[in-house]
């Protein structure tokens, strides 16, 4: 090409490809400019302002004319004889005598029994960061009996405490026992049949019809909305397999209340929604190994199993891992299909086995935006934190065995 | 003379066999001023209650149950939010409940299917509170303050503009929120506005249905133009947000539920089955705690206490279906 | 990539070796109980696949039978109202919110989805793509409860803001479909990044030595050559759009309703099954077998893409040697 077609439009060329590379950096910048602004608002709900009133004036709870600082042990201990019901008495003296705790202690019972504080407003971490005065005026204005104060919603109390309908007692402790024993439950259905299905396809199976039916399944069934897992799940281990799912044959006297919808339904109908993906992902492990490994192993005499436990699996095992837990912490998000298998909305005891009644974390998130109260938003966006940051573990320490493995791999152990 | 000995030993042995023991949670000391239910001690109440149905009655129940767990419970009670004739469907139909939580009467096919279970079972159906179905707009919403119940139906139907049911209102279209077809509420509407029927309000334009009354609140709060209905613990939660439109001039609160005048005021239940209180009875012990003290959480929780002789009554039926026990 | 059969290649028969030990290395083939049982183990494995679509396809298929027999496919395709208490059943409100909500998730992950491929791939320096790849797996983590949540908090005040609270309803369909549509861009940012970088360096190196320009290359010699893989991409994201339930659940709406306005509520197919069966699923009746006939409508429609998207990763794939 001569040299003076050629450099005319150069430069325009050139200026038109640094546009356009601004376009894509941009456009990338976008993507984590979302993120960042995602994390924001849920971190923007999880703290702030809050004030309280006392549904109880302290005021009025005096002793024989005795204001309540200035009771000792045993008049707060009748302050709270005569302030709460007998049997809350009994059950609190029961626990630890009332005559042995400390002072510290005994008010903190009537705060919490008695005076009971409860939320009137909230507000998120930029209005207390920045407005500040403003809030402090409104609520000198319409709240002068309130205690303004600043409050993280992810707190010790967030993990310990029990579902509630008062968001300050409110917690995530049957939600997160529940999530974590249904994944447990998941993986260990989940991983021994996927990985199993990759090898037998990957490594024993012919290439017939009926073998690419099945691969070809799998891959359809990856990309099957999970709410329809959740309505197979209801029809096949909650309703189908009520017996087995609810526990009713293994407890000789029958269990009450048994119904299919547990944990074992629910990790069940979990563990088909990422079969799909973990065999594709162990399929893919496997094929990349080199066939030298399999040949050298065969050449040794070694039988076609034997070369798959001891010499193909274990070079496979890092990427197998990874994409299990990757599958595993898609399953920690999943919301849909529980609700569809029946995710209770109100537990007192928190699940203690597979036959046991459950609620989810997403779950429990979902139910929380749905109460009326406004503070439980702001409890939903500590939990939604909480969420996130299991999430991320899981996938961190996915990515930290992958490389441990893959360093032990290289350097020969 | 001789047969008739032997008959008559065999009838005590066999009666004597039938009757049950007492239920070893009651506690001696009761706190039912009407003096008909035995007391409940929390700590000695054993084994798993489940519960389901409507989500009005919902925070009503958890409010107990809390209570309950509070002074020493230490079995399973769950509660199930989903609608009251889900959870009909659940106690009557498949079993799976022992109390179903209602906000709207027991239907005869409901009964018909219960009658069909082995078991079969009989609904008791046990009076708890009542309910003012509010009515409400946003508070942005500046036109409406009362409304008559042919205009409701008007407003939840055929009318496209606000301005068709009553002139002096705004020509805009009317954007409506209602409970869905499972709940309880949604049912007492229908009967009441609607004689029961329920394709006007179901063939209306613009219409959001959902069990969720989060979803209906903000849905509401945010669109001057936007009625809905819900229960009344809802509307309180929201006070700053919505407005409850006064129905036939009548405001919803206290004193005119009490006096019977404010027309949406309906009944809220519980219902459960004789057999299941003989044979759980940790069922037994529910229903007794939740009769006994529901008066004194169902201000806080957003409803009305029951009248005072219809409680009288329910806790009869409760007392009559422990009969022996305590 | 062929599937090898793992025969082993060596068979010697050696005769008379129950004799003498000594001396003879044995390769029979003597019988080996325990590999059939494993083999068949893992056979089983890859045959719950199977039995896991023919539960779908089982469960899916009686009820939605017992649905056609009562409405007929002309009302439930062409039907224009879908409220079953009444017997209305026609499936476009909630179809084309379906539609609707998928488009506008293409709008944003398609274009965005394949630019940020393109910039991962071409022009990233490593340290940026080492970073930026974890960073998009986590917008991908980020369960879609949170996203429905933030749709309904963040993204749609905002557009009442831009466009007046009368215009854009507490409900609608565009907020849900923007926020579905970050969610799958990381799908398509991965997927159409793999495809671009199995591109051959070669390919690239033969445009630069002609004098193509950097932006030159990439659009006009890469991305039309990863053209199955990026086409493979959409459609897969596509039927991701399809099946979201929990976003649309929570920002798009709660009654069916048939509109072509992104700004008025609306219900999708997934979005009603999920409300409806979180309250109970009552049998034998209409309404039951509906939500059946919706579901089985979902995992046609989702199915019929993933075919399509391997027939045309099979059929358009560039042999590039």
């Amino acid at each position: 090409m001569k040299r003076d077609t050629f450099t005319p439009n150069l430069a325009a060329r050139n200026a038109k490809g640094a546009r356009w590379r601004l376009a894509f950096l941009a456009a990338t910048a976008f993507s984590v400019l979302f993120l960042a602004s995602l994390i924001a608002s849920i971190v923007n709900q999880s703290f702030g302002y809050v004030v309280m009133t006392a549904e109880v004036d302290p005021a009025t709870l005096q002793n024989d004319g005795v204001p309540l600082e200035k009771q000792d042990e045993a008049t707060l201990a009748g302050t709270i004889r005569g302030n709460v019901s007998r049997r809350l008495f009994v059950k609190l003296d029961a626990e630890r005598s009332l005559a042995s705790r400390s002072r510290e202690e005994l008010l903190e019972i009537i705060v919490a029994e008695i005076v009971q504080p409860t939320v009137r407003r909230t507000w998120t971490l930029a209005q207390s960061l920045f407005d500040a005065d403003a809030i402090r005026g409104q609520v000198a204005e319409e709240y002068p009996d309130g205690n303004l104060s600043f409050r993280s919603w992810v707190n010790a109390g967030l993990f310990a405490n029990p579902q509630s309908s008062v968001a300050t007692a409110a917690g995530i402790r049957g939600a997160i026992i529940g999530s974590l024993a249904t994944l447990l439950l998941t993986l260990l259905v989940a991983f021994p049949l996927g990985v199993g299905a990759a090898i037998y396809l990957q490594e024993y199976a012919k290439d017939n019809a009926i073998n690419r039916i099945i691969e070809t399944n799998i891959y359809n069934l990856a990309g099957v909305p999970s709410i329809i897992y959740g309505m197979l799940g209801l029809a096949i281990f909650v309703r189908a397999l009520e017996p087995l799912t609810s526990g009713a044959i293994f407890r000789a006297a029958a269990a009450e209340g048994a119904n299919g919808r547990t944990i074992l339904s629910a990790s069940l109908t979990l563990a088909l929604l990422i079969l799909p993906i973990v065999i594709i992902n162990a399929q893919e492990a496997l094929r990349a190994i080199p066939d030298s490994l399999r040949q050298s192993s065969l050449a040794v005499g070694a039988t076609k199993w034997q070369t798959i436990r001891h010499h193909v699996l274990p070079a496979a095992a890092d990427r197998i891992l990874t994409g299990t837990v990757l599958a595993v912490s898609r399953a920690l998000g999943e919301t849909a299909p529980l609700v569809v298998v029946g995710a209770s909305t109100f537990l007192t005891q928190d699940p203690a086995g597979p036959f046991s009644k459950f609620t989810t974390l997403p779950i429990q998130i979902y139910q929380w935006t749905a109460r009326p109260q406004a503070e439980f938003r702001n409890l939903a966006a500590a939990a939604i934190l909480v969420l996130l940051v299991l999430g991320l573990s899981l996938n961190a320490a996915a990515i930290i065995a992958r490389n441990r493995f893959r360093r032990e791999k290289r350097l020969g152990r | 003379m001789k047969k008739l000995l032997i008959a008559s030993v065999i009838c005590a042995l066999a009666v004597s066999a039938g009757a049950q023991a007492k239920f070893a949670w009651i506690d001696p000391v009761s706190d039912d001023a009407d003096k008909i239910l035995p007391g409940v001690d929390p700590t000695k109440v054993t084994g798993t209650v489940v519960t389901a149905g409507s989500s009005t009655v919902f925070p009503l129940s958890e409010a107990i149950v809390e209570r309950l767990v509070k002074e020493g419970f230490t079995g399973q009670i769950t509660i199930d939010s989903i609608g009251s004739g889900a959870g009909f469907e659940r106690f009557c139909v498949s079993g799976e409940t022992d109390v179903s939580n209602a906000s709207s009467k027991i239907k005869q096919t409901q009964i018909d299917a219960a009658a069909k279970l082995s078991p079969p079972r009989v609904p008791l159906e046990f009076r708890v509170g009542t309910d003012a179905l509010a009515v409400v707009v946003s508070t942005k919403n500046k036109f409406i303050t009362d409304a008559t119940d042919k205009e409701l139906a008007l407003i939840f139907s055929t009318a496209a503009f606000w301005s068709d049911v009553r002139p002096t209102w705004p020509k805009k279209e009317i954007r409506r929120f209602s409970p869905g077809t499972d709940s309880g509420t949604f049912e007492y509407f229908v009967e009441h506005i609607f004689k029961k029927d329920k394709k006007p309000l179901l063939s209306a334009k613009n219409l959001q249905l959902s069990e969720d009354d989060n979803v209906l609140v903000r849905g509401i709060a945010g669109d001057e133009n936007a009625i809905g209905y819900f229960g009344f613990a809802y509307y309180l939660e929201n006070k700053g947000k919505l407005r409850a439109v006064n129905v036939n001039g009548v405001e919803p609160n206290q004193a005119s539920v009490d006096a019977n005048k404010y027309p949406l005021a309906r009944p809220l239940f519980l219902y459960s089955d004789a057999r299941i209180i003989a044979e759980k009875p940790q069922v037994a012990a529910y229903l007794t705690y939740y009769l006994t003290y529901v008066n004194e959480v169902i201000k806080k929780v957003g409803y009305f206490p029951a009248p005072a002789d219809g409680m009288k009554k329910t806790k009869q039926l409760l007392a009559d279906a422990m009969k022996g026990r305590f | 990539m062929k599937r090898r059969s793992f025969r082993s290649p060596i068979s010697v028969e050696s005769a008379g070796y129950h004799e003498e030990r000594t001396g003879f290395i044995t390769l029979a083939r003597r019988a080996r109980p325990g590999e059939t049982l494993v083999e068949a183990f893992l056979l089983f494995c890859a045959a719950i696949s199977i039995f896991t679509t023919l539960g779908i396809v089982a469960t899916l298929g009686r009820e939605s039978l017992s649905f056609f027999r009562e409405v007929s496919f002309i009302e439930f395709f062409t039907g224009r109202v879908w409220q079953p208490a009444i017997g209305e059943f026609g499936i476009l409100p909630l179809l084309t919110a379906t539609l609707a909500t998928s488009f506008y998730a293409m709008l944003v992950a398609l274009p965005l989805g394949l630019v940020v491929a393109i910039y991962l791939s071409e022009y990233a320096p490593f340290g940026v793509r080492e970073v930026l790849k974890p960073v998009l797996e986590v917008l991908a983590g980020v369960p879609t409860v949170v996203y429905g949540y933030f749709a309904l908090t963040t993204v749609t005040p905002f557009l009442q803001g831009i466009l007046g609270q009368d215009r854009v309803e507490v409900y609608n369909t565009l907020s849900a479909g923007l926020v579905m549509g970050i969610l799958i861009l990381p799908l398509v940012a991965s997927m159409c990044e793999d495809a671009l970088s199995a591109v051959p360096a070669a390919l690239r190196e033969g445009a630069y030595a002609m004098g193509a320009t950097k932006l030159e290359t990439s659009v006009k010699i890469v991305v039309p050559s990863a053209f199955s893989g990026l086409a493979a991409a959409f459609i897969l994201a596509l039927s991701r759009a399809v099946g979201e339930t929990m976003i649309v659940a929570l920002a798009a709406g709660a009654g069916p309703n048939l509109t072509l306005n992104p700004f008025r509520s609306a219900e999708t197919m997934t979005g009603h099954i999920v409300r409806i069966s979180g309250g109970d699923l009552s049998y034998d009746s209409i309404d039951y077998r509906s939500l059946f006939a919706i579901a089985l409508l979902l995992f046609l429609v989702t199915l019929a893409l993933n075919i399509l998207s391997r027939k045309i990763i099979r059929r358009y794939r560039e042999v590039y040697e």
